[in-house]
């Protein structure tokens, strides 16, 4: 519940989502601003009047997608920083997201940092493509992120921690780092089940919960594969780690 | 004895366009803050504000007392501002006393309006006393005005636009927020701001309540306990936070001392957050020519402050016989703002606040 | 600690002054508050209570509280978080309801 924990909801989000095919021809403004408070400054700015006229200060902005063309204007000037353009025809497999970020340091134009949801979570790694931060924007500048396509709703902000480089632990019972990983995908082993067996990642005593997901993103994205279709590894009982002891009828075999 | 016509008491948003209004309908006004700065509780509010652009909108609220005193320039012939200059008290004679550098000033006006703003409510729990547990206002001040970090970490009691605005900012200025706690089981401030600091990765906590503080000579931990929906406590569910600075914004009440002291007819409204005076529409308290804008009138925000400084101003000069031209009209289009901000949902409260207040 | 870069905010300081807390030789800037000079050094008590000598740090820092009451030139029961920092001012611990050196 929005009102709880401050993240929107799907229902929320379907009413600001302009629909595929408008997605398809270009960039546009996602507005989420689910409340009715006091405030019109993205009807005010936006000069190509695609904001509808607000009859009430407290109305919700109504976007007409046709009408956008995600110039941006509204982003650094809407005091609740809640507006981000979604660009999908930025390439094949990549969306762009833009993103108000009005925290120090800012990130390098190049560079690669974690893009973050809205529960403020790392997600995935996230090519900066671009830093606005001219005067009129007024210290609130917008960050161009590459995305993957399917995380263009997904994806609202960013953290410098690079979440995702080679040296990142990605199972840490038995300490398998995203390189070894990597590698071992290079190397040309395709399923989380081999990777698995032979780094011992996920053997630990977790059993695989945190890093699964990992893995299988790794895969995807090496493979081209989406997740969903990559094979989840077997649960093998127990799941969870019992005294060898225990199973074995109480034989003490230390 | 300094003579004039108005007397404005406090340079927040509030007394800065009520100064403008009286001075730009013909009276000679003066306007006296303690702090050593116009403002108010602007000159710490680093975020852009809402509303509309009639009341700034989109501004960062630092920038907002510079584009008033640019505008109070045009009338300077008939403003005086006196800083650094703390009104004592009013008598029934319609005297006030101000200190200013350890002197003692009298003023006779012909009229006063008081826009004092409000100050911070605390809650009570063993130890509250401690050295690193401040108020809102304070943890702004030091980081924003004077650019001292509170501390390496902070946990923030109290979820309203104030707890969620100042957990962002301490963000900015790069400290720590360990979380966000309020009682209800939802948080009371916008959901943009929510949204804002959760995404940052702020923890925001509804249905918790500090029960403890902790540390030897200042603090250093905190014992929370979970809330049910009734804001019962739910026994068992204890747990401690290490956290250097505890920041208390549990709300504000108006600061209406000088309004008791002049016999003003005050009555408590939930709504308001505490003692307001009743007036009427002009915003003139039951005291002739004693006029109120502000939070010191009920808490609302910079926007509805603005305003009602601008109707207080207007009302107030006309009342001593400086009508401005364009008396009317202006007053319409005033009320009409007033009205525009206050009709939506989270105008509720200050809607049935205003109900049984204004007479 | 100060507080170096900011997103919004450039902060103007005065010149950099010594005054002594308890004895100890420090800096701050000219003007400043002194409660802001010493929480910039890490020093959050300011004083101790009369009645039951609780440590005492600042809580509203606007001068309405006198929960930052030091002794201050001298001088007891000067409210530190509005005071405005000096060139050799020599600033003290306030043990109780202070009484004139
Ligand atoms: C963290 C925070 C975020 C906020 N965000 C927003 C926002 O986004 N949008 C919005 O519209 N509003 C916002 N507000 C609210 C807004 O700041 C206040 O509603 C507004 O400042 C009230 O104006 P005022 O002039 O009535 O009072 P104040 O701004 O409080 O000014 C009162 C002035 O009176 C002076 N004074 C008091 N007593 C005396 C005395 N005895 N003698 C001399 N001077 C005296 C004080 O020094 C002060 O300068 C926010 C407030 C806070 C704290
Ligand atoms: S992105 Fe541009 S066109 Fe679209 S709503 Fe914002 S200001 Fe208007
Ligand atoms: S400017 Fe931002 S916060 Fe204000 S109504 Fe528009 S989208 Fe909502
Ligand atoms: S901290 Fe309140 S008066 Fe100084």
């Amino acid at each position: 519940m929005l009102k709880s924990t401050g993240i929107p909801n799907e229902k929320d989000l379907e009413s600001v989502i302009p629909p595929k095919e408008r997605l398809a021809k270009g960039p546009v403004a996602i507005i989420e601003c689910f409340e009715k408070i006091p405030c019109n400054p993205c009807y005010t700015h936006c000069a190509r009047g695609a904001i509808k006229e607000f009859e009430d200060i407290n109305d919700r902005p109504q976007l007409n997608y046709d009408i956008c063309n995600g110039c941006s204007i509204c982003v650094s000037h809407c005091p609740g920083l809640a507006i981000f353009i979604v660009d999908e025809t930025y390439s094949d497999t990549e969306a762009l997201v833009k993103i108000p970020y009005e925290l120090l340091p800012l990130p390098v134009e190049g560079s690669f940092v974690t893009g973050m949801d809205r529960g403020g979570k790392p997600i995935c790694r996230a090519k900066v493509v671009k830093v606005q931060n001219p005067k009129f924007q007024d210290k609130t500048p917008i960050i161009s992120l590459a995305v993957p396509k399917e995380l263009s709703m997904v994806v609202r902000f960013l953290s410098l921690e690079d979440y995702y480089s080679d040296s990142t632990i990605i199972c840490r019972c038995e300490e398998v780092t995203l390189g070894e990983v990597r590698e071992l995908i290079r190397k040309g082993y395709k399923t989380v089940e081999e990777i698995k067996r032979i780094s011992r990642c996920g053997m630990g005593p977790c059993q695989g919960r945190t890093c699964q997901q990992l893995i299988m993103e790794e895969i995807a994205k090496a493979t081209g594969e989406r997740i969903e279709d990559i094979k989840v590894h077997n649960y093998r009982p127990p799941i969870l780690p019992i005294k060898l002891g225990r199973i074995n009828g109480g034989e003490k075999n230390e | 004895m300094i003579k004039t016509d108005i007397v404005v008491i406090g340079g927040g948003p509030a007394g800065i366009c009520a100064a403008i209004n009286a001075a730009s309908s013909g009276a000679k006004v003066l306007l006296l803050d303690r702090d050593s700065q116009l403002g108010g509780q602007l000159i710490k509010q680093t975020h852009m504000f809402f509303g509309s652009q009639k009341q700034h909108a989109s501004v960062r609220g630092i920038d907002i007392p510079g584009i008033l005193v640019k505008e109070m320039e045009e009338y300077k012939d008939n403003i005086q501002i006196m800083l650094d200059a703390t009104v004592l008290g009013i008598y029934e004679d319609g005297v006030l006393t101000i200190e200013k550098n350890d002197d003692y000033i009298k003023i006779k006006p012909k009229g006063i309006i008081v826009a004092t703003g409000a100050s911070e409510k605390f809650p009570a729990f063993p130890n509250n006393d401690l050295p690193g547990i401040y108020g809102a206002g304070a943890v702004q001040t030091l980081m924003n005005v004077y650019g001292v970090s509170p501390g390496k970490s902070v946990f923030m009691v109290g979820a309203g636009n104030i707890g969620l605005i100042v957990s962002y900012q301490l963000v900015q200025a790069g400290v720590e927020v360990k979380g966000v706690i309020c009682r209800g089981p939802r948080y009371g401030g916008y959901a943009v701001h929510a949204s804002k600091l959760k995404r940052i990765g702020v923890p925001i906590m509804p249905g918790h309540r500090v029960i403890h503080a902790h540390g030897k000579d200042k603090l250093e931990r905190i014992t929370l306990i979970k809330l049910d929906e009734n804001k019962k406590e739910i026994s068992g569910t204890e747990f401690d936070i290490e956290t250097d600075v505890l920041c208390i914004s549990t709300g504000l009440t108006p600061l209406g001392e000088l309004l008791w002291q002049m016999g003003c007819e005050m009555k408590f409204i939930r709504e308001f957050s505490g003692h307001v005076p009743v007036r009427n529409e002009e915003l003139e308290t039951t005291v002739p020519g004693v006029f109120v804008a502000g939070d010191v009138a009920g808490i609302e925000e910079a926007s509805s402050a603005m305003v009602e400084g601008r109707l207080a101003g207007l009302c107030c000069a006309k009342k001593l016989g400086f009508t401005n031209p364009e008396y009317s009209s202006l007053k319409e289009d005033y009320l009409q703002q007033l009205h525009d901000l206050r009709s939506g949902p989270v105008g509720d409260g200050i809607r049935k606040g205003l109900a049984k207040i204004v007479v | 600690m100060r507080i170096e870069s900011h997103p919004i905010l450039t902060f103007e300081k005065g010149k950099i002054v010594k005054f002594t807390y308890n004895g100890k030789e420090m800096e701050g800037y000219e003007g400043e508050p002194i409660a802001a000079a010493l929480h910039a050094q890490g020093i959050k008590v300011l004083g101790y209570t009369h009645h039951r000598n609780r440590p005492r740090g600042f809580y509203c820092a606007i001068g309405n509280c006198s929960s930052c009451l030091m002794v201050v030139n001298g001088k007891p029961n000067v409210r530190t978080c509005v005071e405005k920092l000096t060139e050799g001012a020599v600033v003290e611990t306030q043990k109780g309801r202070g009484e004139l050196k």
